[in-house]
């Protein structure tokens, strides 16, 4: 009996003992406002000089502020730099810095940016990116190490003022900028260190957050930056990159309550997540294009005729509508419908299979001598049914369509090789027209994958590269990508959606076209 | 039987050579490069890129400067992963995928040793076939179907056990159940057959002549002897671990090396793919020349073959 009331004893002080564990963790867990966001993979490097992925992008935005940024809507608004003003030829660029300091306390000053842009163009660094910054002056010789990259377009005139001297005027040099290989870097602590200035016992950045912990392939943590010049203002505490390659992984996750927000999950679930969890379902177009594109120097794509007659077959709204259902945006145009202060020429219409047929006849190619072809795509569920839709509706003039896919890296190294007949191609990334347009220019090198080359588009291309106006500049381009889409090189076919997932407890994150999310401007309810 | 350990020694020793040399070409020749992708690099970007890594030097030239290194321990930058060595990454990823395959390798023991002696003293009862029916099931059904069907029922519905990730011991339960079913399933068909076998012997007609107890019977004549097939198998179960933790870490998002290496093979991470090669290639040659000698001791012939040749 006495036995007894001491076993009792002991569970009922057991059971308070794990109710008082499991208590105060919720508190440390409501306390510390933690968020987890799923990752589409592991970085590769936390080097703003070295990255090459989107996901890295995002984790460095949180740490690092450019001279410009982002809101909370994906605008460009004032980072590093309070102000700036630009020349009226448009190429010098005088940037004045706020007050700002690093995470170890000490002050931000221009020369850090100095030392910064000349560290990512010299070519020791090998920086995968450096071309984005090819707009300063003498940056491609720096980078290919014909100059010194003291004889680089950009010097510190004192601590609080930055001059950036261009090559040719660049109206959207703000937004180029608030890319990761814009970012100032410490320069103290990159010389100290080395390339270990990245571990996170080195770590010092000058954003909402810094390095806290990188335990590669289970998650990037960062922890609020106390000398951020806005650090009253960021409510989480901490966050946490969870990588997770595999979206069937991610979405259950995500549904298990382990993270809360994931930029993807699988289109089959929509529908139902729309009922289940339609204030967790978040669709947004991104600044994006998916095109075909033609092999110009092959056989049968040198007549333009068979390749007008091609895209004239495409029904993109069936494509959008009835095979990706996710609120794609069907786009006729090589610059995304999203993009501000550019409408395009061409009209975005239906399928006219009349006239393909026409054109085929035209172009020597009918039932006796069919147009034969291989469509190539990037290997994955969602493009083989697109894929298999556009093959579809050639078969349908009579084309024989031969279907070819292959992983990423096989399917660009292949293009950028020349080798395809027809392919799946996609660009993504600015605001702005030409980012989109300068795909068509025979001088941009491999990413003009069918060799496309057009006298006059190339001539009109580079009047607008040195218009300084932004709005003379989009006229130009607008008659610059009529011009070349006449010729049919490629076929734009439409802007992407991203699919995310956000807990409804987040508040702060808004959808936007590029996708980006800081976390200083969001907060946990 | 020194002679013996010298051959299989060198022989191991061939095999690694020419395994690390085969996958060095093979990854070269595959198509697609570690800086490929739909952003085409500036010839000039492409070409620091290149010289970072000496990638940019003939390909004996660069053959040779890793096989030196290797023989220093030094299995280079990761390529991709910039900011750690490949040594790094293996460190960080051989501990989780030699806990999982451990886990897994003891589920799939006991389950599979349990289900198949129990069939096997129930044999052509109506329990022995619902349990051949399920190990035929589990036999058909791979890690990658397994795995999301547990994760929805114990994580997402249920809500016992994690998701996916490395935060806790319990994390790694399902990938090991996932892991072990189809294992588990192959040694229970294994013992089985070999339990059935060894029941119909002379020895064990005489035990049951003699009245011992069945528990007895089958802890003391029938499971020792119905175990020697297991042995043999645990070489080619260890292999299939290695090649399904390659899915299933990809699955739940697990930290190890299987995940680091399908990673690493889809970046053309060459500096990554070829550590995981070697620590692969290295664990399996280890464990084959451990059983190796173990045969030595078990058998006999090995040790009269070699005094043969020695004499």
């Amino acid at each position: 009996m006495k036995h007894n009331r001491k076993f009792a004893q002991n569970c009922r002080r057991f059971t308070l003992a794990v109710i008082w564990v499991f208590s105060s963790t919720c508190i440390v867990g409501d306390e510390t406002r933690v968020l987890r966001i799923g990752s589409p993979g592991d970085p590769q490097t936390l080097d703003p000089h070295r990255y090459t992925l989107n996901l890295e992008e995002h984790i460095l935005k949180d740490m690092f502020l450019g001279l410009t940024a982002m809101d909370a809507k994906g605008s460009i608004v004032p980072g590093s730099a309070k102000s700036w003003q630009t020349s009226s030829d448009g190429l010098t660029w005088t940037f004045h810095l706020r007050e700002n300091y690093w995470s170890d306390g000490t002050p931000v000053r221009a020369e850090d940016f100095v030392f910064s842009l000349r560290r990512l163009l010299a070519p020791e660094t090998a920086a995968p990116l450096a071309f984005f910054l090819y707009v300063l002056e003498n940056a491609r010789d720096v980078n290919s190490g014909v100059k010194q990259p003291s004889e680089l377009g950009v010097s510190a005139p004192d601590d609080a003022t930055l001059v950036m001297q261009l090559e040719k005027p660049f109206p959207y040099l703000p937004e180029r900028l608030f890319y990761p290989t814009g970012f100032p870097l410490p320069a103290h602590v990159v010389k100290e260190y080395g390339r270990d200035w990245v571990k996170p016992e080195n770590w010092v950045s000058n954003g909402a957050y810094q390095l806290a912990d990188w335990k590669p392939q289970q998650a990037v943590a960062l922890t609020k930056n106390p000398h951020f010049f806005d650090h009253e203002h960021v409510a989480i505490d901490r966050v946490e990159y969870v990588p997770v390659a595999d979206s069937l992984a991610s979405f259950h996750r995500y549904l298990a309550d382990e993270l809360d927000i994931i930029g993807d999950f699988p289109a089959g679930e929509l529908e139902s997540l729309r009922k289940s969890h339609a204030e967790h379902v978040h669709l947004s177009p991104l600044l994006s294009t998916m095109y075909l594109v033609f092999n110009v120097s092959t056989s049968q794509f040198t007549d333009a005729r068979v390749r007008e007659a091609l895209a004239l077959a495409i029904d993109r709204q069936k494509l959008t509508q009835h095979i990706l259902r996710s609120g794609e945006i069907p786009n006729a145009s090589i610059v995304p419908p999203i993009v501000e202060g550019y409408s395009s020429l061409i009209e975005t219409e239906g399928a006219n299979l009349e006239q393909s047929r026409a054109l085929l006849k035209e172009a020597g190619f009918g039932k006796e001598n069919p147009l034969k072809l291989t469509l190539r795509y990037v290997t994955g569920a969602e493009n083989k049914r697109v894929y298999v839709a556009i093959a579809a509706m050639w078969q349908e003039l009579g084309v024989d369509v031969t279907l070819h896919h292959a992983e990423l890296k096989v399917h660009f190294s292949d293009l950028g090789a020349g080798e395809f007949e027809v392919a799946q191609a996609g660009w993504f990334g600015e605001g702005n027209p030409e980012h989109y347009i300068e795909l068509l220019w025979s001088k941009i090198g491999g990413i003009n994958y069918g060799r496309y080359e057009s006298a006059d588009f190339d001539r009109l291309l580079e009047e607008a590269k040195n218009t300084v106006d932004s709005i003379e500049r989009a006229s130009i381009l607008q008659q610059a990508e009529a011009l070349a889409l006449r010729d049919f090189p490629v076929v734009p076919l439409y802007s992407v959606t991203i699919r995310s997932l956000v807990n409804p407890r987040i508040s702060g994150w808004y959808p936007n076209p590029r996708n980006s999310h800081a976390v200083r401007y969001m907060s946990l309810n | 039987m020194s002679i013996y350990v010298f051959k299989r020694a060198a022989f191991t020793l061939v095999t690694f050579v020419v395994v690390v040399s085969a996958t060095f070409f093979l990854l070269r020749i595959a198509p697609g490069g570690p800086f490929d992708s739909e952003r085409q690099l500036p010839p000039e970007v492409e070409a620091n890129l290149l010289a970072a890594y000496h990638l940019d030097e003939p390909l004996y030239l660069q053959y040779l400067r890793y096989m030196g290194n290797l023989v220093r321990f030094d299995l280079g930058p990761s390529i991709k992963q910039h900011d750690f060595t490949v040594s790094e990454l293996i460190a960080a990823g051989l501990p989780v995928s030699l806990c999982l395959g451990a886990l897994a390798l003891l589920i799939a023991l006991t389950t599979g040793v349990a289900i198949g002696s129990f069939a096997a003293f129930r044999h052509n009862s109506w329990l022995d076939r619902c349990l051949s029916a399920t190990t035929t099931l589990g036999l058909a059904l791979p890690p990658i179907v397994t795995g999301p069907l547990l994760v929805l029922l114990f994580a997402v519905s249920l809500r016992w056990l994690p998701a996916g990730g490395l935060d806790s011991y319990l994390s790694f339960v399902l990938p090991s159940v996932a892991l072990a079913l189809p294992l588990a399933a192959a040694i229970a068909k294994l013992v089985r057959g070999a339990c059935i076998e060894v029941m119909d012997q002379p020895h064990v007609t005489t035990a049951k002549a003699k009245g011992i107890s069945n528990v007895r019977l089958a802890f003391h004549h029938v499971l020792p002897a119905g175990m020697i097939p297991i042995l043999s198998f645990l070489g080619p179960a260890s292999a299939a671990l290695l090649v399904g933790s390659l899915v299933i870490e990809e699955v739940f998002a697990l930290p190890g090396l299987g995940r680091y290496f399908v990673q690493g093979a889809l970046n053309r991470d060459y500096t990554l793919v070829m550590g995981g090669v070697v620590v692969y290639a290295l664990l399996i040659l280890i464990l084959n020349f451990v059983v190796d000698l173990v045969y030595v001791r078990l058998d006999p012939r090995i040790r009269i073959e070699d005094q043969a040749a020695a004499s």
